[in-house]
């Protein structure tokens, strides 16, 4: 039985890891129990020896380099960033939780707060879970518009869940994979494990893995796939932003204040998600409340009108990739980014550099008439080559591609030329 | 900007909108990628002084156009110096070949032994100075690798996943084949330093809409060779090269693709001595509206593009793609492009024409849209000298399998050349111009933007070779239902039409030139 992250339960000898963890005396990171198994050498920043090439180097000599090299970054960290962290081979080895979902439930330790977002990307109706680790004596910056400022040394994890019945989201829930995202001093790196049979410990799996999924799904339908973990190379494909020399540097995607300003559940008490943070004191330069941005949840008709609701869809679940500063977004010039302003890039009457054969019609969004809008389209089919986004999805989202359709269906129409 | 009619609006408006534009290209003419040998400012400029404004910079750059670069390292990563490991695999060790793929320390090479690896996810390589070799690229037609080849099958890999996804610097990739993969089978992009040799990249089943869109897919990268490949039933290009700097596409073979060979808004290409055959296009060089790389410097030698009379079967209703409109039977096309040199190729048996220069406004004619690469609609420059046109060709258009909605370039032509025949002339020429470019120029001129067609060897008992099809005026009338009166407006040249009888342009291209 498996347990959401509701309430955080303080392990004393986790907390007590955690600590060490992060003072300067022990270079380990947080938590890597002695019995962690073995680790895997970090070639994501590993250094094979020689110069470089503009690459910054934290791997073999980050005791003296660590720190400085942030690929571009604003780095929330002190200066000296310490070294990277050794990357564990199994879940439990970073200490963020105690439990498993076989004995009750994946617990956050304390200082591993748990956290949901307003909308969230859909990934196949997989339940999620997520939480977010600030290393003792660290502070993120608050960021009005990107994801929030967050320093070297944390730690975000996501879990993704299965119900064996979508309309009993709590009950006979299988865990397939827990993704962390790891701020290493050179930079953000993605890191998946995937949980055994027994649901007793997640592994490493950096190449990915697929497993078969079979839940019933709101309308009682059964369903069955082939679910994707993503690699830890595939990963980037979404988490990343382009920097001035055109290279992608990685980043968090979820951890907007738009989307965290919203209750949760702390100890038995309510409180707004960033006001928690700040007063643990993970979160400065807060503005006052009335000054929060706020995504609105886009399921929730009362929350927002439906354009707003729409745009927060593609935002969070697009706009990653389509947004000014993404590769996809800079191939195609379709910016679905919520602060678009632009009417054309966000797909009115906008021919698609190459969509390719079949994808609904000619323009990406052909007001008043969704049939013939590619971006819903391609939102809507589960056809390989054409779908939408990428990666991270193998069935349809029915109601994140009505709510689209409602969308465009709801402009003045118009006919593209 | 409204958008530009050119069937509709009337020329003098055209004639000013287009002027202004091209001077605001012109101001706003700057390159923001980084080096370029030789800086080439050469016959864009669509209004008035086509083909003569070049500009022969003196830029340094690492690499010029005329040096003898063939692949490898002319970027600045290298691995030389540097700890070079060597991972061995074997068929059966796909997911430990997965993982360790995603934590290569950079200048490793992964060697795959002989058989047949079956993935269900792409292999997505994100490291500079990885070399993945295999045991052989196997034969047409093998879906298991054998003794001496290795084949990577992606038949039940996750939907929408590439076969070899690559982002790294000094990247080469040899002696295998990518079997079935669901999108494109090796896709690497932004990367400096990409060499792929030896390389086969099939679809198990031949005319399929589903397969995947691309072969061998450097995009965004610089310094690329594709040598001795080859690429078989792509719903797209067998091998295309995209938004790229200095490509050295040689000695491949292309078959059975929409397109065999592209080369899409590129600048410094030398495509030589490949076979493209049985595909809807053979070989084809053209920008597309959108991209901010205006593609010139392309030199085509020595191909064989022969009997590329496949239906095109990109085609679908409500594509967007522009390969989904090119008519089968289609040799060769240049599309928006400059400075291209084609010589010592092979034509003949292409049902619709073997050579085809076209103006980006036959596909897109919103100029606006040209705007991220300075208005690059307009071709001009091209120069093919010393080729061979076998015959057969022209005598087919689109294999009479005729779509005005789907591809109405090839419609227009056949109508066109439906009625012609009735007048004497019993194919569609070996070089068709469609006489846009300068958009709205003064008719009195006959090859306003330097088409030079040269010394080739053409079938016995030729009148005719060249044909401008003034196609907007043609496609208007014949739309009319008016063919005599479109048919009027065409003009049909013999080889020695003395206005393209010239010997290219300054200066002439040199990439290619000390390459051995």
């Amino acid at each position: 039985m498996w347990t959401s992250f509701v309430s955080p339960r303080l392990s004393v000898v986790l907390l007590a890891l955690t600590l060490a963890a992060c003072g300067s005396s022990d270079p380990e990171g947080p938590g890597t129990p002695p019995d962690a198994g073995t680790t895997v050498p970090d070639a994501g920043t590993g250094d094979a020896g020689g110069p470089d090439a503009g690459e910054p180097d934290a791997g073999s000599d980050a005791g003296t380099d660590a720190g400085t090299a942030d690929a571009g970054v604003a780095d929330a960290g002190p200066v000296d960033a310490g070294p990277p962290l050794v990357i564990p081979n199994t879940l439990s080895g970073f200490g963020l939780f105690t439990g498993s979902p076989a004995d009750g439930g994946l617990v956050p330790v304390e200082g591993n707060v748990p956290y949901t977002l307003s909308t969230a990307l859909f990934s196949d109706y997989a339940v999620k879970s997520r939480t977010l680790y600030i290393p003792p004596g660290k502070t993120a910056h608050y960021e009005p518009v990107a994801a929030l400022d967050l320093p070297v040394g944390t730690l975000i994890t996501k879990t993704f869940a299965f119900p064996a019945d979508l309309r009993q989201p709590d009950q006979d829930v299988r865990v397939i994979e827990t993704r962390v995202l790891v701020h290493q001093p050179a930079g953000w790196e993605a890191w998946p494990y995937v949980w055994n049979t027994e649901q007793t410990e997640a592994t490493l799996a950096t190449g990915g893995r697929s497993r078969d999924v079979t839940f019933i799904d709101l309308e009682g339908e059964t369903r069955s796939f082939k679910y994707s973990v993503p690699s830890k190379n595939q990963c980037q494909q979404c988490h990343h932003l382009v920097d001035e020399t055109g290279a992608q540097v990685m980043h968090p995607i979820g951890v907007k204040a738009r989307y965290l300003h919203r209750p949760n559940t702390y100890g038995g008490v309510e409180h707004d998600q960033l006001e928690y943070l700040a007063s643990l004191g993970k979160l400065d330069g807060l503005p006052a409340p009335a000054n929060l941005p706020k995504a609105p949840d886009a399921f929730d008709p009362q929350a927002a009108d439906l354009p707003t609701r729409a745009r927060t869809y593609l935002d969070i679940n697009c706009a990653h990739c389509h947004n000014p500063k993404g590769t996809a977004g800079i191939t195609s010039q379709l910016f679905l980014n919520f602060d678009n302003a632009s009417l054309f890039s966000l797909g009115e009457c906008k021919r698609p550099g190459s969509a390719g054969a079949g994808v609904g019609g000619e323009f990406d969004i052909v007001p008043g008439n969704h049939a013939e809008s590619i971006l819903w389209y391609r939102m809507h089919t589960e056809e390989s080559g054409k779908m939408m986004p990428q990666i991270g999805r193998t069935v349809h989202h029915a109601e994140g591609s009505q709510l689209i359709a409602d969308w465009i269906d709801s402009m003045p129409a118009k006919t593209c030329k | 900007m409204p958008r530009l009619q050119w069937s509709r609006a009337t020329s003098a408006t055209l004639l000013a909108l287009v002027a202004a534009l091209s001077l605001s290209a012109c101001s706003d003419d700057d390159d923001n990628t980084p080096d370029s040998g030789v800086k080439v400012d050469a016959g864009t400029d669509a209004g008035s002084d086509a083909g003569t404004n070049t500009d022969a910079g003196s830029d340094a750059g690492s690499v010029d156009t005329g040096i003898a670069w063939d692949g490898g390292s002319a970027g600045t990563f290298s691995c030389e110096g540097k700890t070079q490991a060597t991972l061995n695999f074997a068929p059966g060790q796909e997911e430990a070949l997965q993982d360790q793929v995603n934590t290569l320390a950079e200048c490793t090479t992964i060697q795959l032994a002989a058989g047949t690896y079956t993935f269900d996810n792409a292999i997505t390589i994100r490291q500079n100075g990885i070399t993945l070799a295999g045991a052989g690229k196997g034969t047409k037609g093998e879906g298991t690798g054998g003794a001496s080849s290795t084949v990577l099958v992606f038949t039940n890999a996750a939907a929408n996943s590439n076969g070899l996804d690559v982002v790294g610097n000094r990247f080469e990739v040899r002696d295998l084949a990518v079997w079935n993969a669901k999108k494109d089978a090796i896709r690497v992009e932004s990367s400096v330093d990409v060499v792929m040799r030896r390389v086969r990249t099939e679809w198990a089943e031949a005319d399929k809409e589903s397969n995947g869109k691309y072969g061998l897919y450097p995009v965004k990268s610089k310094y690329v060779l594709i040598e001795d490949c080859e690429a078989y039933n792509a719903a797209d290009a067998g091998i295309y090269v995209g938004q790229t700097e200095y490509a050295v596409v040689r000695n491949n073979v292309a078959k059975q693709n929409v397109a065999g060979i592209e080369i899409e808004n590129t600048k410094y290409a030398y495509v030589l001595g490949n076979t493209a055959q049985d595909n809807t296009t053979g070989l084809v060089v053209f920008d597309l509206p959108g991209n901010p790389i205006k593609g010139t410097d392309i030199r085509v030698k020595n191909n064989t593009i022969t009997g590329n009379n496949r239906n095109n079967f990109a085609s679908v209703a409500a594509s967007s793609s522009t390969v989904s409109q090119v008519p089968a039977g289609t040799g060769t096309f240049m599309l928006a492009s400059r400075r291209v040199e084609l010589t010592g190729n092979t034509w003949g048996n292409n049902n619709t024409v073997d050579v085809a220069v076209l103006s980006g406004l036959a596909i897109e004619d919103d100029v606006t849209l040209w705007e991220a690469g300075g208005f690059n609609f307009a071709s001009a420059d091209v120069y093919i000298h010393h080729n061979t046109f076998q015959g057969g060709s022209g005598d087919s258009v689109d294999n009479g399998n005729l779509s005005p909605q789907l591809r109405p370039l090839g419609a227009a032509l056949a109508a066109l050349y439906a009625y012609g025949e009735t007048q004497g002339t019993l194919g569609v020429e070996h070089l068709v111009w469609d006489g846009l470019d300068p958009y709205g120029h003064d008719r009195a001129l006959v090859n306003p933007i330097n088409i030079c067609f040269a010394n080739n060897t053409l079938p016995s008992g030729t009148t005719t070779a060249i044909v401008d099809l003034d196609l907007q005026a043609a496609a208007t009338l014949a739309t009319q239902g008016n063919l005599p009166g479109a048919w009027g407006r065409t003009r049909h040249y013999a080889a020695t039409k003395a206005e393209f009888a010239c010997s290219g342009f300054s200066p002439a291209l040199t990439i290619g030139d000390f390459i051995q």
